[in-house]
């Protein structure tokens, strides 16, 4: 499979009529688009639109040249970030990132080594059998992170990831998203309410850009 | 005094129960297989409706409590109906809905325990579920689970200790059924409860009733145990909104509410239409017996009059509400005061895990027989009852009292009020309104209750849901029909009562 990243052609979103004028672009693998705006204006109903939560209501949505406009979320191959972590609570940290390697049928030991290989890739090594209740707010949102890229997407969705975390850490974590996203290879589209987290995203890594909504 | 309270009506008959078991032909007792062989048949029983309860229940509780459709409120409050019918009432009905086409027995006492048992799932489960973020299943379902993985791998762990008590307390409650097992069953659905009775209304063996009595209280409080000990795994997942359904979700919110609709109102307009139907068409000749005050006895069956059971379900009503509401507010009251106190609420909660056969036969072993027979004084039904309803008084009116702003006592201390009347300024309004609630809730419970009453009430003494028992034990459609009118207007009582309680609660 050729991969070509995310393009969207005149997409129209929201619930029954459309909140915003018709998306076109693209986001090229390795590449961050950073989607800037005010609370409201449908960032977060773009990004559930694309993960196939909330129905497209026309155009069309294609990813390493399939079209996935109308498939179901689980067959996407999209992993979405959150504000919040959602980190499973009756899971510890490692099933937690087992989680998507177990859906693709591997077995729970193979998916406990992934999923312990990419905690150590967010540096969070020998967290594996902690409660997700006694991490900080930082490590929770490594952890969510880790657990996207288990199940090893072909593209990547931010929703305003870092919002809930302090500035030190949440540069950190920025520059942690953008060598993930250029070591794996896929796109990814990050939003923010904040042009300056939206800038540092975008122009992180070579190619990114930016949309303002 | 809550506490003597307790002791002369709980402790006293629990004792003379005891007593009762232990003898020298004990051991002959438990080894008789009868009381066995009717608990084998009432676990599976229990299991079945457990299990209908969840099945009718848990679709339920998801669409009610977490997705917003107009009506939602009322439609929550409807699935909330069953359990608040006399199981008299709800016998009856399912004899005038399903009777013809399912006759007596098990499947029919299973659609009816389900049925009185809807709203102890839709509760307590949507309870739990109403507080669960629909975006932890958004998150596992881009982690590549479709829908149904979702649910069974992030929603049902957390929704699990939950589903756990709820299915307990179906379980306890089917297990130790009486009226809907006396009169919707046969042989085969036979309760350890019908055979306490039988045993000691018709065998006169008190040992033997004791003894099933126990073996019944060993099963209930395992089984609670059990659920006791079912744990949240890790921590709570939040969420505070309601789900906005759309295409496919609004079809299925559509259904789910209109079959909820469908089962909860179903038995009750047959009851309604039994209460004015007779063979030839429309008749209001069953109301008019009911409140003509003559007698309806015939053959050996005496009753008495319809009316006079009425006013004497109401008197019985009125005091259980007065003694639940002191002593369950006392109890209320003691639980802010520390350790001492909690542990008594603990043990006003007893009377809960305790049957009302086991209940209503202490209770006549240490108060119906000489040397104390109290049953002439007519106060064994509503002492009994105010037993009954005080764990759920203290249940409602703990919290309340609880969420009560300290800081008033405080402040009225400031201001140089004495300590008692400092302490009535701060809790003393919510106190009140509490306490006509859980009045309100106890009055509800005696009026329906069936257990305790059919072990305690004298022939001349009959309760309203006693009445109705005795008519339906008759041929002819005379007895069907009063006795719908009967249920009619204990139907229209205890839900009104509930209202106003739900309502007074509400505003408080």
């Amino acid at each position: 499979m050729t991969h070509t990243g995310i393009t969207v052609n005149d997409l129209l979103i929201g619930y029954g009529t459309p909140l915003h004028a018709a998306f076109t672009f693209s986001v090229l693998p390795g590449t961050v688009m950073a989607i800037v705006g005010p609370s409201g204006c449908g960032k977060s109903t773009l990004l559930s639109t694309l993960a196939g939560v909330t129905p497209a209501l026309d155009g069309q949505i294609t990813l390493d040249e399939r079209d996935i406009t109308t498939l179901p979320t689980h067959e996407r191959r999209i992993a979405m970030v959150f504000q919040e972590p959602l980190l499973f609570p009756h899971l510890n940290v490692r099933d937690n990132v087992a989680y998507g390697q177990r859906r693709m049928g591997r077995s729970r030991v193979q998916a406990r080594q992934e999923a312990d290989r990419l905690l150590a890739w967010v540096g969070l090594e020998g967290l594996g059998e902690r409660a997700v209740t006694e991490l900080s707010g930082g490590q929770a949102q490594r952890v969510s992170l880790a657990r996207a890229l288990a199940a090893e997407p072909d593209a990547l969705l931010l929703d305003e990831p870092f919002s809930a975390l302090d500035a030190p850490l949440r540069s950190r974590l920025a520059h942690d998203v953008l060598a993930i996203v250029a070591k794996a290879h896929i796109p990814a589209i990050h939003v923010t309410h904040d042009p300056d987290e939206a800038a540092t995203m975008a122009h992180g890594n070579p190619g990114g850009s930016i949309l303002s909504m | 005094m809550p506490a003597a309270f307790l002791v002369v009506f709980l402790g006293v008959p629990l004792a003379s129960l005891a007593a009762q078991i232990v003898s020298p032909d004990t051991i002959s007792y438990f080894t008789d297989p009868l009381p066995w062989r009717v608990a084998g048949l009432a676990t599976g029983q229990a299991l079945l409706s457990t299990a209908l309860a969840l099945l009718l229940g848990l679709p339920m509780a998801n669409i009610l409590t977490r997705y917003r459709f107009p009506g939602r409120r009322w439609a929550l409050a409807l699935a909330t109906v069953p359990f608040v019918l006399p199981t008299v009432v709800v016998a009856l009905a399912f004899r005038a809905l399903l009777g013809a086409s399912l006759g007596s027995g098990l499947a029919i006492v299973v659609l009816a325990h389900a049925y009185l048992n809807l709203a102890v799932v839709v509760r307590i489960v949507g309870a739990r579920w109403a507080t669960i973020d629909p975006r932890f299943e958004t998150a596992a379902r881009t982690l590549r689970a479709d829908r149904l993985t979702a649910f069974r791998t992030v929603t049902l762990p957390a929704l699990a200790p939950a589903i756990a008590s709820a299915a307990a307390i179906v379980f306890v409650f089917s297990f130790t059924s009486l009226g809907i097992v006396l009169l919707l069953g046969d042989a085969n659905t036979r309760t350890l409860e019908s055979l306490v009775l039988r045993q000691t209304s018709v065998l006169l063996d008190f040992q033997g009733a004791a003894i099933s009595a126990a073996i019944q209280a060993a099963v209930v409080g395992s089984v609670l145990l059990w659920a006791a000990r079912q744990r949240s795994a890790g921590g709570t997942l939040r969420g505070d909104h309601l789900i906005r359904p759309d295409g496919f979700a609004r079809i299925v919110v559509g259904i789910v509410v209109a079959l909820t609709l469908l089962i909860v109102l179903a038995p009750v307009a047959a009851l309604v239409w039994s209460s004015l139907r007779s063979s030839s068409g429309w008749t209001l000749s069953w109301w008019s017996s009911v409140f003509g005050a003559q007698t309806i006895d015939a053959g050996s069956t005496r009753i008495g009059s319809p009316l006079a059971a009425m006013g004497r379900s109401l008197a019985y009503a009125l005091l259980t509400g007065i003694v639940a509401a002191i002593v369950g507010g006392m109890a209320a009251v003691s639980v802010l005061s520390g350790r001492i106190g909690r542990a008594f609420a603990l043990a006003t909660a007893l009377p809960l895990g305790i049957s009302a056969a086991t209940l209503g036969l202490g209770t006549l072993l240490a108060y119906g027989r000489e040397p104390l027979d109290l049953r002439a004084t007519g106060m064994l039904v509503p002492m009994a009852h105010a037993l009954i309803a005080v764990p759920l008084v203290v249940a409602v009116a703990t919290p309340t009292l609880r969420a009560a702003d300290s800081r008033l006592v405080m402040v009225a201390a400031s201001l140089g009020a004495r300590p008692s009347r400092a302490w009535w300024t701060g809790y003393g309004p919510t106190l009140r309104t509490v306490m006509v609630a859980a009045g309100g809730l106890a009055c509800a419970v005696s009026l329906g209750e069936f257990g305790a009453a059919s072990f305690l009430a004298r022939a001349d003494g009959l309760t309203v849901p006693l009445v109705i028992a005795r008519l339906l034990g008759r041929p002819g459609e005379a007895s069907f029909g009063v006795a719908a009118v009967m249920a009619v207007i204990l139907v229209v009582m205890t839900t009104a009562l509930v209202a106003a309680v739900d309502k007074g609660g509400r505003r408080s």
